[in-house]
């Protein structure tokens, strides 16, 4: 038995369920957090803690995560939507739009085909993409995954996939390091890739 | 190149060890158990990054160090090399931490101070390690060959170990594909893209295998023929990719049979061809033909990852047919050729770590070797028995003495002491 109060011990279990806290931190923000000299600190921490499942879901047209569902880039009409870009993850998206260098539409699959975690095509949002390409007026896809093995396989899956639809499909320049995420790209290197785009 | 200084912190039975080392022979000599093998062990550690006998890597850190229960434990080799380009600092960290009260293993390599990939270490520091237990390899099992003949070429050709390294990824990949598909009947179209990765990934490793094997062979079949054997016996060496359903058949394997003859005359026109569209087609053509195969296992059935290398002499297969002696001269012949290829693949001699093979040898075979060695570059030797020597090489020697995780460097004193029991063994 603790001899810690419940309420603490709580907070300690919870944070070192996080990835990357062991017990030794857990403790450390716990007590940072009921001694700390912002009393207001841990009322907004609980706050925004509340906010992140409560406000935020899944757009239910790209995927990307939003308060509003559609998505600001959704029902934005001043962006381009005969361009597509699919990407990984949302922090891929959010890399590209710092990039500025992308003005179409985007696409989240959520992950990246791996048969080793049991990740396969269904897996991913990759039906409602191609229904969204069967119903919109694309006439260019560019994939955009990332410089790994399971990236490269879903681009090519893609290809595939969307072979039909006699689209123009293109993937980054690699002039991304192989076996790099998007999301730790920095800015130009990430402008350079779309630009410089192949086509597949 | 050469290795001027080595340091161990935690690592095996060395708690702290700094050392510095000269060009030419070195000679660790003491007692067993002290630390011997473990000096050639970590050099060959960093060179390689792995362990020679394959054991896991944490049990490398020392023990005592693992027992203080610490948060986290860190071993380290650091090493200096002298390249023909300049210095260059080498370390690798092996970690072991407490997440979450279970332990977790991880390495960190270090070149030039600066943070690299574990693959970035090979290049920097290339070895031929001599063991006594290596002339087992001619009649192990295949993957003993393989891992020995993987080490021997990530250390001279860094785009082979990149290639190497994704296609065991690809490997595993299409293997869980093919698992699921026995499960659930469907992924067939994954399983497609991730076929034409494993035979373009297999390809560059079967040509590169198929290349640098007859390159060996050449070095090792000379080497053999007129220092070994004096011109009596012929040794071959035959790479044999994994390209046929069944494998060849074994039923005797002793002299080479049709199927093997012709599998090793193809593999030697692939070894001359420049490009890689030859071996995609032929690798890619088996992979098609076994395809149900596979679907129906659950595994990749062909490939690289199922090659294997022999050695032949006369014309019968060393593995059933050889004396132990034909084998060691065998196994030695290899050994020195490695030492030649590397240095003509890099253009420059490897450092040679010998563990405890003088004393395996013969008086002749032991002359060559040490002859062999001491025109060469660095060479680190360990022995219990430093009167195994004869007194020329030991003069031209330095020499550590060895002791409980301990080096000592011996002074002329000690060597004296050993040309006289040489001089009465003589008499
Ligand atoms: N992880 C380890 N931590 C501490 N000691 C170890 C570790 N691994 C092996 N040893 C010790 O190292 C010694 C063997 O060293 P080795 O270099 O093989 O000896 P030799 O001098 O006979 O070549 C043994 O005493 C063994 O107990
Ligand atoms: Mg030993
Ligand atoms: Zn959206």
């Amino acid at each position: 038995m603790s001899v810690l109060p419940r309420s603490i011990q709580q907070l300690i279990n919870e944070f070192s369920r996080l990835p990357g806290i062991g017990p030794k931190s857990a403790s450390r923000l716990a007590f940072f957090l009921l001694r700390g000299a912002d009393p207001n600190q841990a009322v907004d921490l609980a706050n925004a803690l509340v906010a992140l499942k409560e406000n935020t879901r899944f757009c239910s047209i790209c995927h990307n995560i939003t308060e509003d569902d559609p998505c600001v880039i959704c029902t934005n009409e001043e962006r381009d939507s005969t361009l597509m870009c699919v990407v990984e993850e949302p922090l891929d998206l959010v890399a590209i739009e710092r990039s500025r260098a992308f003005k179409g539409r985007y696409h989240v699959l959520h992950g990246s085909i791996s048969p080793v975690e049991g990740i396969g095509p269904d897996d991913l949002t990759i039906e409602s993409l191609v229904k969204r390409i069967d119903a919109g007026e694309y006439s260019e896809v560019i994939i955009a995954t990332n410089a790994t093995l399971e990236g490269d396989t879903t681009a090519r899956y893609l290809e595939r996939r969307l072979a039909s639809f006699g689209l123009k499909l293109s993937s980054l320049a690699r002039g991304l390091a192989v076996g790099s995420d998007l999301e730790y790209t920095d800015e130009v290197t990430l402008s350079r890739a779309l630009q410089g785009r192949q086509e597949l | 190149m050469i290795l001027s200084y080595l340091s161990l912190t935690n690592f095996r039975n060395y708690g702290r060890l700094e050392v510095n080392f000269s060009p030419g022979m070195t000679l660790l000599y003491g007692p067993n158990a002290q630390g011997k093998t473990n000096i050639l062990e970590s050099i060959y550690y960093l060179a390689t990054t792995r362990s020679p006998q394959a054991s896991a890597d944490y049990q490398i850190i020392n023990w005592e160090a693992m027992e203080a229960d610490d948060q986290i434990v860190v071993g380290r080799i650091v090493a200096q090399v002298q390249l023909p380009e300049g210095p260059r600092h080498i370390e690798m960290r092996l970690i072991q931490e407490k997440v979450r009260g279970s332990m977790r293993f991880r390495r960190e390599a270090l070149l030039d101070r600066r943070k690299v990939r574990l693959m970035d270490l090979l290049g920097n520091l290339r070895v031929v390690l001599f063991l006594p237990s290596d002339v087992e390899m001619i009649g192990g099992p295949p993957a003993t060959r393989r891992r020995y003949i993987d080490i021997l070429l990530c250390q001279v050709d860094p785009t082979y170990c990149r290639t190497l390294s994704t296609y065991n990824k690809v490997l595993e990949q299409r293997n869980a594909a093919l698992r699921q598909h026995l499960e659930t009947g469907r992924g067939r179209d994954v399983i497609r893209i991730l076929t034409d990765d494993l035979v373009q990934k297999g390809a560059v490793i079967i040509q590169s295998r198929a290349k640098y094997m007859r390159h060996l062979a050449r070095v090792a079949q000379r080497i053999h023929y007129e220092s070994l054997t004096d011109g009596r016996e012929t040794l071959r060496l035959a790479y044999l990719p994994r390209l046929q359903g069944n494998g060849l058949s074994q039923s005797t394997g002793d002299e080479m049979s049709g199927e093997m003859q012709q599998l090793s005359e193809k593999v030697d026109w692939l070894a001359g061809q420049s490009d890689y569209s030859p071996v995609e087609e032929w690798f890619s053509k088996v992979v098609q033909s076994q395809e149900a195969r596979d679907l129906s296992s659950g595994v990749t059935t062909v490939g690289p990852h199922r090659d294997d290398w022999r050695f032949w002499i006369n014309g019968r297969q060393l593995a059933h047919y050889g004396s132990r002696g034909q084998q060691r001269s065998a196994m030695l012949a290899f050994k020195l050729a490695e030492i030649e290829f590397m240095r003509e693949i890099t253009g420059d001699f490897p450092i040679l770590l010998l563990d405890d093979v003088v004393a395996e040898l013969d008086k002749s075979r032991r002359a060559l070797l040490l002859s062999f060695i001491q025109e060469r570059t660095q060479a680190f030797l360990t022995s219990t028995d430093s009167s195994m020597f004869p007194s020329t090489f030991l003069r031209s020697t330095k020499i550590f003495v060895v002791k409980k995780g301990r080096l000592e460097e011996e002074t002329n004193q000690s060597i004296k002491h050993v040309e006289e029991v040489e001089d009465k063994t003589q008499i």
